[in-house]
């Protein structure tokens, strides 16, 4: 018996949302624990202008204070791209999923959910959020590490790790862009010393920082940073690792389940593959970051997109161009639960 | 050697005047309940309400829960859980499943017999308004043959036991009884919980429900079916039995999908998958009848999938349960099961009913208005124990309001005499006290009957309360069917 479509689906976003919400709580945990030094309340409008959220942040919040950028992201229901809604949503996939899923996933889940539901103001105050974001993060790991324990290797499984990767080629492209961010939002350019430390940060944030040492003992030149992070083979949350991975599970499902409707992703990922390849001869990386991060955000999209039609039943969505500045994706309302 | 009186969780407990399920057998079977009852009081209350608060967190950690939607978010609650099983002996159980099965046998016989030649009508045994006017009743399924002639595949028939500790039935459940998640997840919970007070205990296990649901929904496949698909379709996440769905399509390894994922085409029924459309064959549906088929039902359902009847029609699909059932399980058709009984198998019914008076009827209407304060009231329409009036508990206003609802429109209403519901020791504000419970049986019925050991025994939490509706209140328990004692 084949897998049901919405199951499919609902396996893609659970996986990406718990991911969503990792990465997020992973990089305010870093910022919070070895950013020191710097203004509270002025440096935290980058990481609305990460997201391309500004618009959103202005209607509700206005001024981009430490408190409440750390509102809108981590406890905010209104804003679908917050660690709560994240959650939230991750929970609601795996309600719809309780019949198929293994009973350790969703008991996880609900109790790192119900847990999470008790947080507090006080937890989001700047000597505990480390700490807050270190457990989200922490709990978002288990549910993964539990699929990767239970969870059955049929087609659903494969859909998971899309999902997963998915996400993270997208969140680590996304903080290769910090820098253009933080520029934009009128942040000052740092000096070299302070360089050092930036990269550092952002290595940290992908959880890359002890990987990258040991390969470069020298320590934190930029371009040598955004090259291992962009196409590093080995490192599991590189955005070239998470593609492979991508092509992996669609060559499983074209190949291994005679999916054949796999191909027309396969042949989007290999020109994304080839972008990130040429993106990596680049000498001076560090100052083509946006636009290469653009281009994976619109090639992510247009993937997903081609998923919802081959395999979840999606209508065809409507042939406009992607926006030139992505916020994150959301699920499509008519399958969402939330 | 005696233990101080502080620590016997049963030192205080008093039955008195109702027949109770841990105390109130006499003659081989009183040493049975003994052992139980000595381990039972051996525990003391701190512990019994330590293990129940654990056991109430897990159920909420394990989404164990039904689900309460508002417009900002979901709020799950769990069922109320008592700690202290209710038991059934061998002997007790062997007459309750034999009596449900003959009970259920007669109704789909009797569905049968209504959809094709309304024998019995013609024979005068029930009033041809009662059935035809029934709102339950589908002329849609007149000349529909479901397979094994099983229109009822999954029933739950409501028991109480009198003062006199007989069981007598309240009612039928035909339609799509729920519950049976909790008989299961009941047991597992306390398997964990009280290890000790099981030990060396021989209950019969429950948790192949899912597989016999599987076997006996294949039994009825549409014919030349060999190895049917079976899904089990539900409203989705919002329904607040969502719960018992996963729970079902889990434990029978089968897809639980919703409307959206259903499709008929040229009479027959598939689902979407990542590989496109797949044949569906059974239909084990939680979507009430009229809200199954847009087609030839409720128009407004967003629910169902158009088309389902056909199939069914077209004998490419088989529904569990079949459309139609309700007429069965109606509170006033009740009053006629021990009649179709005898009517169709020609035997005795084996449990007996409550004695009922139809208001709809001249004597019975006559009787209940006579006697309202004695009596139990019941609308006959309602379920989940809306509406009930319980005459020795009422005031006169309430009573007075009562026989004018009656008066309004006698159709609606049956009475029965007030049944002094058996007791069984409940942990209540820690203490240990007595406490009403009725019982609920599972039939599944293929080719032939299977009913799960014990069934859902409900318990009315308010003290002197006789309703164990989780809707007023009441919580569960687990029920313990002993296995035959080695003689």
């Amino acid at each position: 018996m084949s897998l049901l479509s919405r199951y499919a689906e609902d396996l893609f976003w659970l996986a990406r949302y718990i991911e969503r919400a990792s990465n997020l709580a992973r990089i305010i945990e870093m910022h919070m624990a070895y950013d020191r030094g710097r203004d509270e309340d002025v440096s935290w409008a980058w990481l609305v202008a990460l997201h391309s959220d500004q618009e959103r942040f202005a209607k509700s919040y206005g001024d981009a204070s430490f408190a409440n950028v750390i509102r809108f992201y981590v406890a905010d229901l209104g804003n679908s791209g917050s660690v709560r809604f994240s959650l939230r949503a991750a929970r609601e996939n795996a309600r719809a999923l309780r019949a198929v899923i293994p009973t350790e996933m969703w008991n996880h889940l609900n109790e790192f959910y119900n847990r999470f539901l008790i947080v507090t103001d006080s937890d989001l105050e700047p000597i505990r959020l480390w700490r807050t974001c270190g457990q989200i993060k922490d709990g978002c790991y288990a549910q993964i590490g539990v699929a990767e324990s239970t969870l059955y290797r049929d087609e659903g499984w494969r859909f998971f790790r899309l999902g997963l990767m998915f996400e993270r080629a997208d969140q680590t492209s996304r903080l290769l862009d910090v820098k253009f961010a933080q520029l934009a939002t009128g942040m000052e350019a740092t000096a070299q010393a302070a360089d050092a430390t930036f990269w550092s940060l952002v290595l940290r944030s992908a959880a890359a920082y002890q990987a990258f040492l040991r390969l470069e003992h020298k320590g934190g030149d930029p371009n040598r940073v955004a090259r291992f992070l962009l196409v590093n083979a080995s490192h599991p949350r590189s955005v070239a690792y998470s593609v492979m991975q991508i092509q992996a599970m669609l060559h499983d499902l074209g190949s291994g389940y005679g999916h054949r409707q796999a191909r027309f992703a396969q042949e989007k990922v290999e020109v994304l593959f080839e972008l990130l390849q040429s993106a990596a001869q680049e000498p001076d990386l560090v100052t083509r970051l946006h636009e290469i991060n653009d281009n994976i955000q619109r090639s992510l999209i247009g993937l997903t997109d081609e998923l919802g039609q081959r395999f979840f039943g999606a209508a065809p969505p409507d042939p406009t161009p992607p926006p030139d500045e992505a916020p994150s994706q959301t699920q499509s309302q008519s399958q969402s639960s939330t | 050697m005696t233990e101080p009186a502080a620590s016997r969780s049963l030192s205080d407990y008093d039955p008195k005047p109702f027949f109770c399920e841990l105390t109130g057998r006499t003659g081989s079977e009183a040493a049975e309940q003994e052992r139980i009852r000595k381990r039972l009081d051996g525990m003391d209350t701190a512990t019994l309400m330590r293990r129940a608060r654990e056991a109430e967190n897990e159920l909420f950690n394990l989404g164990i829960t039904f689900t309460v939607y508002t417009d900002k978010d979901a709020i799950d609650r769990i069922l109320p859980f008592d700690v202290i099983p209710r038991i059934l002996t061998a002997r007790e159980w062997r007459h309750i499943e034999t009596g449900v099965t003959q009970r259920v046998k007669a109704l789909n016989l009797f569905l049968w017999d209504i959809y094709h030649d309304q024998k019995i009508l013609k024979d005068g045994l029930i009033p041809p308004e009662l059935v035809l006017g029934n709102g339950n009743y589908r002329p849609e399924m007149i000349g529909l043959d479901p397979p094994c002639g099983t229109y009822i595949h999954i029933n739950g028939t409501d028991i109480v036991r009198n003062r006199e500790g007989a069981f007598q039935v309240l009612e039928d459940n035909g339609r799509a009884p729920s519950g049976v998640s909790y008989v299961v997840e009941n047991r597992h919970l306390m398997q964990r919980a009280f290890p000790d007070l099981m030990r060396g205990l021989k209950v019969r296990p429950v948790s192949d429900y899912g597989e016999q649901l599987v076997r006996k929904l294949s039994e009825v496949a549409p014919a030349g079916i060999d190895d049917p698909s079976i899904v089990l379709l539900s409203p989705g996440v919002y329904n607040s039995a969502y719960f018992e769905h996963i729970f079902l399509a889990r434990e029978m390894g089968v897809p639980l999908v919703e409307g959206r994922d259903l499709i008929v085409e040229n009479d027959k029924v598939f689902m979407r998958t990542i590989s496109g459309l797949q044949a569906v064959h059974v239909i084990y549906r939680r979507i009430n009848d009229d809200f199954l088929d847009p087609e030839a039902f409720n128009k407004e359902s967003m629910l169902g999938v158009a088309g389902l009847m056909r199939a069914a029609r077209k004998g490419n699909l088989t529904l569990a349960n079949a459309i139609g059932t309700g007429v069965a399980d109606d509170k006033a058709v009740y009053a006629y099961v021990p009649k179709l009984i005898r009517y169709y198998l020609s035997e005795d019914p084996i449990l007996e009913n409550v004695e009922t008076h139809i208001c709809g009827t001249k004597e019975g209407l006559a009787f209940t208005l006579a006697h309202l304060a004695e009596l139990v009231i019941k609308p006959v329409g309602e379920s989940g124990g809306y509406g009930i009036v319980v005459g020795p508990k009422a005031s006169q206003i309430e009573l007075d309001a009562c026989r004018r609802q009656i008066e309004a429109d006698p159709a609606n209403f049956i009475s029965q005499p007030m049944i002094d519901l058996s007791v069984c020791p409940t942990l209540v504000d820690g203490q240990v006290e007595p406490r009403h419970v009725d019982l609920r049986p599972y039939a599944v019925t293929g080719q032939s009957t299977w009913v799960l050991p014990g069934g859902l025994s409900r318990v009315a939490l308010k003290r002197g309360s006789l309703i164990v509706n989780s809707s007023q209140g009441g919580g569960t328990k687990d029920t313990w069917v002993l296995e035959e004692a080695a003689s």
